[in-house]
């Protein structure tokens, strides 16, 4: 990429601010054309058909080429004309496909959009010299070029596929802030959604023209195989971090940006390819929302699980220790196991265990806090023998989990439902509420 | 080196393309049969970064050196999904998706970073985007088909049991089977197809490679071995006509070639082949159309006869209609139906249903009447069964009603 070395002579960032209009504009072209595929992408996303943004992103390239052949301008309506109808077809072949008899949808659509690339990219091949295309082009765009290709707007000279990207992206976003609630109600409920007398057909169809628009708008910046990264990565790492569907469009829309501003000074530090960059920084975004989603993320699920256990073993502690009160034995030998030990360790500092000649006792606030567990365990118990016909021995194991998620107003609801009962099934008293 | 050398080493490669083509056909039926058929894309488009590690690590491009180093980041693209689908909310064709487009995009990245950090033996590498042949060496073929053969054995001797995974998982596992190593053991073949696909189809569209044979080979037949083999066949030919097309043409890659050498080949299987193509279920929809037809006229003279009561056979048989009266009543209200009423017309004529009787007037024969009878009490039948049963019931109407040969085995039922 002779470009490339040209901007780059010196790894320094002299060199990189010699040019910063040519990267200011190639940032913001990969910016507003991510921003448009993570708004398509979310709703590909929700609706399952991720696939059929892969298979759309691959088949557009015999549309887009032949367009070009006649005298399209990359961006032009011509291009995007061709784009959608190649997209069009490549659904409408997946659907007869399937309809004729034919294998899984997902195979069907592995053979359309398979050949409809081998297709471009001998069009492309065989296509005169001078018209634009190339194999590298198609398959990782080449977003260092695009600055130079400029048109005047209102005397000021800014790129080509900058400005498809931003009508691209400002005629998706009032397309889909006029017909948002419909395409959330077909996304989350396809046949209520037809039932209610919906254009459900029109809503997909809709869906896949958009899909083909934004595809074209990012086939300059980062060719048709890694459409895919834009419209799917952003919206599915969205997806993990928020469960509401307008709140999902905006993140993805900014994670696509953030992703196309990073990717590419990625790309220019490391002097390599900026589609390549964008799609591994995307996929480093999914990656972080993984694993630090607020609630869905690994690392807060896991650290939810820890302090679960953690309270789950304190509290057996001090049912334990009211246990053994219970049974006329007023202090509890020493646990083994480093859990409980710690469990013990902690409740003494939190004053609910007192040590006393290496046995453990329960202190007045300890002892209140853990009637309060065997009243539950024990409520529950009775509610299970009167309500749900179990055998008295099956009705400790559920009892044991659910006692440390009782809270007093349940056990109040408990109490009414199990009114003359002042005993558990097995013939111990049930403590009275503090 | 000579041309006979040159032409020595065209053959060679030209041969292990085409084992790798036969055995990617085998290895993909079983892919496609177990409804998974993209997961060969999401290992494609992984191997570009394990081809990209592999040639900075050893500084060399070996064939084999990159290709395993493909194969273990395909294993690790495989994994990602693995992880992605079980710990995660995203779905499974999301997170398909996010293999393809990040594994791509690092691969991209890569192999794009290669030529300017410093490495002077790195052109043609990016030759693994979209395949090409001619810079394979006889020995890289060899390699190629080795493992080609390799995977082939390996179908063989689990071919009843990866067969049964295929076709039902959930029979598998009831009667014992360990179905999750059956399953690696597919989604590993594949990633191996996929890996020695590479260097001829290119990352892109090596996945059609596994996926178009075997959905072409499944239209003419319903065997499993029959469909393996015919797979293999046409992904063989599919490589040969790619590799002598490109080579008669130097500037074009083979990938899109043997790709769309397959694609005429699934076009052909899906028009016309014998049962499950489009022109045999078109003719065979219009021939139950006409049989349906004929059964509409056969009932008409039945009415327009009296009745159809068999106890009343003798006093009917003198009934007589006349050919338009027929047509009429058969045609019903049905806007295009007087046309195909008049063709079946002349076709139950033909076959002998109706005999003249006086002045230019018809009755049915005895043959005719048990052919009504017994088609009236089938229609009737069938309205019981869709009255409890709809799904079943239209799931029997082009074979109890209207088959190709529905009027004859209403005569003998």
């Amino acid at each position: 990429m002779p470009l490339a070395e040209m901007l780059v002579d010196g790894d320094s960032a002299g060199a990189f601010s010699a040019h910063g209009a040519i990267h200011a504009w190639a940032m913001a072209t990969a910016a507003v054309v991510a921003a448009a595929c993570g708004l398509v992408g979310t709703l590909l996303v929700v609706r399952r058909l991720s696939l059929l943004g892969d298979a759309i992103g691959h088949a557009v390239l015999p549309g887009i080429a032949v367009a070009v052949l006649f005298g399209g301008r990359p961006g032009g309506p011509l291009v995007i004309l061709g784009a959608a109808a190649a997209a069009l077809v490549t659904v409408w072949l997946t659907q007869a496909i399937r309809a004729a008899g034919g294998p899984a949808e997902d195979a069907g659509a592995g053979v359309v959009f398979t050949t409809l690339f081998a297709l471009g990219v001998v069009i492309v091949a065989l296509a005169p010299a001078g018209t634009h295309l190339d194999a590298g082009c198609v398959l990782h765009g080449d977003l260092a070029f695009l600055p130079f290709d400029t048109v005047p707007v209102a005397g000021v000279e800014i790129p080509r596929a900058c400005l498809a990207g931003v009508v691209t992206l400002v005629v998706l976003a009032a397309a889909a802030a006029a017909t948002w609630r419909l395409q959330a109600f077909v996304a989350f409920d396809p046949a209520a959604a037809r039932a209610a007398g919906l254009p459900v057909a029109a809503a997909t169809a809709g869906l896949l023209g958009a899909t083909a628009v934004a595809t074209v708008a990012s086939f300059d910046a980062v060719g048709a195989v890694l459409a895919v990264a834009l419209l799917v990565v952003p919206a599915a790492a969205a997806e993990l971090l928020t469960r509401r569907l307008h709140r999902m469009a905006i993140l993805a829309m900014l994670l696509g940006a953030l992703g196309g501003c990073v990717g590419y000074l990625a790309a220019w530090r490391w002097n390599t390819s900026a589609a390549g960059m964008i799609a591994v920084v995307l996929g480093l975004e999914y990656l972080a929302a993984a694993l630090l989603a607020p609630d869905d993320g690994w690392i807060s699920r896991g650290v939810s699980r820890l302090r679960l256990g953690w309270r789950v073993a304190c509290e057996d502690r001090l049912a334990a220790a009211w246990r053994s009160e219970e049974a006329g034995v007023p202090s509890l030998p020493s646990a083994g196991g480093v859990t409980r030990r710690a469990a013990d360790g902690w409740l003494r500092l939190r004053g609910r265990l007192t040590s006393a000649g290496g046995r453990w006792r329960l202190t007045p606030t300890g002892r209140r806090e853990a009637e309060m567990i065997v009243r539950s365990h024990r409520l529950w118990e009775t509610w299970l023998g009167r309500h749900a016909d179990l055998p008295a021995d099956h009705l400790h194991p559920p009892a044991e989990w659910v006692e440390h998620h009782l809270g007093a107003a349940m056990r109040r609801r408990l109490e009414a439902e199990t009114v003359g009962h002042t005993s558990d099934p097995h013939g111990r008293g049930i403590p009275p509420e503090a | 080196m000579s041309g006979v050398g040159l032409a020595h080493n065209t053959l060679v490669v030209a041969a292990g393309v085409a084992a790798v083509g036969f055995a990617a056909g085998v290895v993909g039926s079983l892919c496609v049969l177990r409804k998974r058929a993209l997961v060969g894309d999401a290992a494609a488009h992984a191997t570009l970064v394990g081809v990209a590690v592999a040639f900075l690590a050893t500084g060399r491009r070996d064939l084999p050196t990159l290709l395993l180093g493909g194969l273990a980041s395909a294993c690790v693209g495989l994994g990602a999904l693995v992880l992605i689908r079980r710990w995660t909310r995203t779905r499974d064709d999301a997170a398909t998706a996010i293999v393809i487009g990040v594994g791509f995009g690092l691969g991209i990245a890569l192999i794009s970073g290669i030529p300017a950090w410093g490495y002077p033996d790195s052109a043609g590498l990016e030759t693994f985007l979209l395949g090409h042949t001619a810079a394979l060496t006889a020995r890289d073929a060899v390699v190629l088909a080795a493992v080609a053969a390799a995977a082939l054995a390996v179908v063989v001797a689990a071919f009843k049991e990866s067969v049964l995974v295929a076709f039902d998982a959930a029979f598998a596992a009831a009667s014992g089977w360990p179905v999750t190593a059956i399953d690696c053991l597919i989604v590993v073949l594949v990633a191996t197809m996929v890996v020695v696909g590479l260097p001829a189809v290119g990352a892109v569209l090596v996945t059609a490679l596994v996926v178009i044979p075997p959905v072409a080979a499944r239209f003419w037949t319903d065997r499993a071995s029959t469909m393996l083999a015919l797979a293999g066949a046409i992904g063989l030919v599919s490589a040969l006509v790619g590799v002598a097309v490109s080579a008669s043409r130097p500037g074009l890659a083979t990938g899109p070639l043997v790709v769309l050498a397959a694609a005429a080949w699934f076009v052909v299987s899906f028009l016309a082949a014998p049962g499950r193509g489009w022109i045999a279920r078109r003719r065979e929809a219009a021939a139950a159309g006409r049989s349906w037809d004929e059964g509409l006229v056969i009932d008409a003279c039945l009415r327009l006869t009296g009745g159809g009561a068999s106890a009343h056979a003798d006093a009917e048989a003198t009934g007589a209609f006349t050919e338009e009266g027929a047509i009429a009543a058969a045609a019903g209200d049905r806007a295009d139906g007087r046309a195909a009423a008049a063709r079946a017309w002349s076709a139950v004529v033909v076959a002998g249903l109706v005999e003249p009787a006086a002045a230019g007037r018809w009755r049915l024969s005895t043959a005719g009447r048990a052919t009504a009878a017994a088609r009236r009490q089938r229609v009737e039948a069938w309205l019981r069964l869709f009255a409890e049963d709809p799904d079943a019931a239209r799931g029997l109407a082009t074979v109890d009603l209207t088959g190709a040969s529905g009027l004859s085995s209403a005569i003998r039922s």
